[in-house]
């Protein structure tokens, strides 16, 4: 079923120019990317390189310093709740109610997202079922893993079946059955129109499941397009993302250097 | 491993076990997406809140320290003056009950991390004998009420030895603090032991629920115990004087055997023997039979300790559940059911679900021993009662904790978080006019206006809260002497909202002798309050 979201022409996320300043340390430098409807636009990049800032600043979770963010035609500083009415949110370590229980919480986000009783059911029991968490729908969120609060997280924010998804490594924790199930999932919202931004630093997911792929180094955009764009961007023959994206960032001399030098360290420590 | 080497290693797991209790407890530190001003700044920095957090802990327990010293010690400021002959006995046990609780509090707040076994893991995978993770483990726990221990345990020896000259009732109070302590530990562990137990096992059973409950109400016991020790001990000291010093009374045979009081009767007994051979001998043995119960319990902590640190102590409840379906409920209904689930399932914050039965006992207390009901014990009835209530919404908005992180990504103005948190308070308080109500239908009142007074007071209390929670929305305190200055701020600006309509009423009533225009007069304040309280909602 396809559902009308916004015209397949406008961007269903776009920012301008974005800044972000903690103190003497600049997370983000300047960004500026559109996400259309049915695209699953990838944020690659390594740790601290500004990805989680950047899905913040989108979900309205933190303020820029200076340039603008537009989430379904609205600023996410202005206009909260509609932007977040339109966008299903999980979080790189996901936060959670910890003393309730799955159900529980669930039930919470549902009552709040005006979500009619049979849909909620049908949703609930469905995602519940394909993620395996019937064996703790009942137990603390707390005293779950960290896949299975993952898991929760996710089908919290599939609920409402919002026209954006901001996942923010997604994946992490998850098992092989489960790491499959999203991917298809996100497939799939995109194949309906949705729009997703996912940040990730695992290559193979990125170019796996990602329609364009917008590479940030050091709250910069390095370069930015599909998976052939990128790899003409870069400069020699690279087959995969991993090599495209060391040349881009200027990375590779430095994991050569750096993998001579704990080679020396561990031949001396075993010789030792 | 040497002792020494274990101290300083128990710090890591210690720090880790008093970050997650406040990250969890503390709904100060994530309110940046609803608050303003420099709290969205503080919530951005993961680091600069985890640094808050530790301060913040280290601030509580200096803090709890120096008012544990303080309270170990108030008791005997009463035999400087008077003699202590009479008064030691009561001083000791009054010493030790207050210091009792006010550890057992603490403890129970910081222990709700511990009966998980995540503080330890980063020492699991360090290369560590089973002996030397187990004596760090505890340790780090030993860590979690040190100061408080020192404090309370310096506190009442040094005051018996200034006031007997003895050394051997300062053994002897050694002894019996360090017991105090030993035994206010192992309650604390058990606590919330079994509270958590209780919650890894699902909870819902008609049993565990009243388990639960039972609990909490021995946590709002011990909390409004320890407050009502500590603010009126003049009251209590001559009461107390008056049941201990006759032993031919029953119930004083009764506070011979029951710590501490038999603690505070053997030692002064030593030092000045005047009471009875008999009754000196009972609350001995009692004493000693404590000091083998402390011993017990120590052990007890010991073991329970070592299985938490290895992981074994509470398993997540599993059972395949066929039944998925859930309720929804409309947002505000929605909120208000999160905010009594999560409150009811934290040690720290569960009191307030024993608030009813704490303020009908307090109003009917205020009221039992009169023969009418005038307006002036209606006031203070209701006052009191309201002020039970004001706690609720700070417990309530704490109790968010990390949580809040999430319902800041969902559709959801700070509007319908502050209305929940007010029903809740609303609810809370209502027992207050019940009980009057009900006390008026045995009791002949001096006007029937009066019984009106909790009822306007219902409008004072949802003011109140909306205001204690405004500025708790608004604050975001620099340091930790100003975030208590700020937290006394909420509280007395809910105190005023409750107070002003009260003191309407009486201006009214000393310069009209009109029940009628008094009442109306507080239906105006009270009515002004809600406009302004409303109208803060809807500029926020």
């Amino acid at each position: 079923m396809r559902r009308a979201f916004l015209p397949m022409s406008t961007p269903l996320v776009e920012a301008y120019a974005l800044m972000k300043q903690f103190g003497s340390i600049q997370a983000l430098a300047g960004l500026d990317f559109r996400v259309m409807p049915g695209e699953i636009y990838g944020l690659l990049g390594p740790n601290g390189a500004g990805k989680t800032t950047t899905i913040k600043i989108i979900a309205g979770l933190l303020d820029a310093t200076s340039g603008w963010v537009k989430v379904g035609g609205f600023d996410p500083m202005m206009h909260p709740i509609e932007v977040k009415s339109r966008i299903g949110y999980v979080a790189e370590n996901p936060i959670l109610y910890e003393s309730l229980s799955a159900r529980e919480f669930l039930e919470f986000v549902a009552s709040i997202r005006k979500i009619e009783q049979d849909e909620a059911n049908h949703i609930a029991t469905q995602l519940a079922n394909a993620f395996d968490m019937t064996q703790y729908f009942d137990s603390p969120i707390g005293a779950l893993s960290l896949g299975m609060k993952q898991k929760v997280a996710l089908v919290a924010s599939l609920f409402h079946r919002p026209p954006i998804l901001l996942l923010d490594e997604p994946l992490n924790g998850l098992d092989a059955k489960s790491s499959r199930i999203v991917k298809d999932l996100v497939s799939l919202h995109a194949q309906n129109g949705g729009a997703v931004i996912f940040s990730t630093h695992v290559m193979e997911v990125a170019e796996y499941i990602c329609t364009r792929i917008c590479i940030i180094h050091q709250g910069k955009m390095i370069a930015e397009g599909t998976f052939d764009e990128l790899k003409s961007k870069a400069e020699g023959e690279h087959e995969t993302l991993e090599e495209i994206f060391l040349s881009l960032t200027n990375e590779r001399g430095k994991v050569v250097d750096m993998t001579g030098l704990l080679g020396e360290a561990f031949c001396r420590n075993e010789a030792g | 491993m040497k002792l020494a080497e274990a101290w300083r290693l128990s710090r890591p797991p210690y720090k880790e076990i008093v970050y997650k209790s406040l990250a969890e407890e503390r709904g100060r530190m994530w309110w940046g997406g609803f608050g303003r001003g420099p709290c969205i700044e503080e919530a951005q920095s993961e680091l600069r809140v985890t640094k808050k957090v530790l301060r913040i802990a280290k601030f509580d327990k200096l803090i709890v320290a120096v008012f544990n010293v303080v309270a170990s010690v108030l008791p005997f400021t009463m035999l400087v003056t008077g003699s202590p002959l009479h008064g030691l006995p009561i001083s000791i046990s009054l010493s030790l009950a207050i210091t009792f609780g006010l550890t057992t509090l603490y403890a129970i707040q910081t222990f709700s991390s511990f009966v998980g076994p995540e503080s330890s893991t980063l020492l699991a995978t360090l290369p560590l004998s089973k002996a030397d993770f187990s004596l760090i483990t505890l340790l780090s726990f030993v860590r979690s009420v040190d100061y408080l221990a020192i404090g309370a345990i310096l506190g009442q020896v040094v005051a018996v030895a200034y006031l007997t000259v003895s050394p051997l009732a300062m053994v002897l109070m050694l002894t019996v603090s360090l017991m105090n302590v030993v035994l206010a530990v192992a309650i604390a562990l058990w606590f919330v032991r079994i509270f958590y137990k209780n919650l890894s096992h699902g909870g819902k059973s008609g049993g565990a629920r009243i388990l639960r409950f039972a609990f909490i109400l021995m946590w709002g016991a011990l909390l409004f115990g320890v407050g009502f020790l500590f603010s009126v001990p003049w009251l209590v000291f001559p009461l107390l004087e008056r049941m201990l010093l006759n032993p031919n009374q029953i119930s004083s045979l009764f506070f011979y055997l029951l710590h501490p009081f038999s603690s505070g009767i053997a030692i002064a007994t030593l030092v000045y023997p005047a009471t009875g051979f008999s009754s000196a001998l009972m609350a001995s043995l009692a004493m000693v039979g404590h000091i083998t119960l402390a011993g017990v319990a120590g052990k007890w902590v010991l073991a329970t300790v070592k299985r938490t640190s290895q992981g074994s102590e509470i398993e997540v409840a599993r059972k395949s559940t066929i039944d998925l379906s859930i309720k929804t409920y409309n947002p505000l209904r929605g909120y208000v059911m999160k905010d009594l689930r999560v409150s009811s399932r934290s040690p720290g914050t569960a009191f307030f679900f024993a608030l009813p039965i704490v303020e009908t006992i307090i109003v009917s207390l205020l009221m039992v021993n009169l023969e009418t009901l005038g307006a002036s014990a209606v006031l203070v009835a209701t006052f009191m009662g309201g002020i039970c209530t004001l706690l609720t919404p700070l417990a309530l908005l704490n109790g968010e904790g990390r949580g809040l992180e999430y319902t800041k990504t969902l559709p959801l103005h700070a509007t319908r978080i502050i209305a929940s948190k007010t029903l809740i308070t609303i609810a809370a308080y209502m027992p207050v006019p019940l009980a009057l109500l009900s006390m008026a239908l045995v009791k002949p009142l001096t006007s029937p206006v009066i019984i009106f007074i909790p009822y306007f007071i219902i409008l004072a209390v949802a003011s109140a809260s909306v205001f204690e929670i405004k500025l708790f929305l608004g604050s975001a305190a620099k340091g930790e002497i100003a975030a208590l200055v700020q937290d006394l701020e909420k509280l007395i600006v809910g105190v005023l909202a409750l107070l002003i309509p009260e003191v309407a009423y009486a201006a009214m009533y000393l310069m009209s002798v009109d029940h009628i225009l008094a009442i109306l007069t507080m239906g105006i304040v009270t009515f002004s309050e809600l406009a302004v309280a409303l109208h803060l909602l809807k500029r926020g």
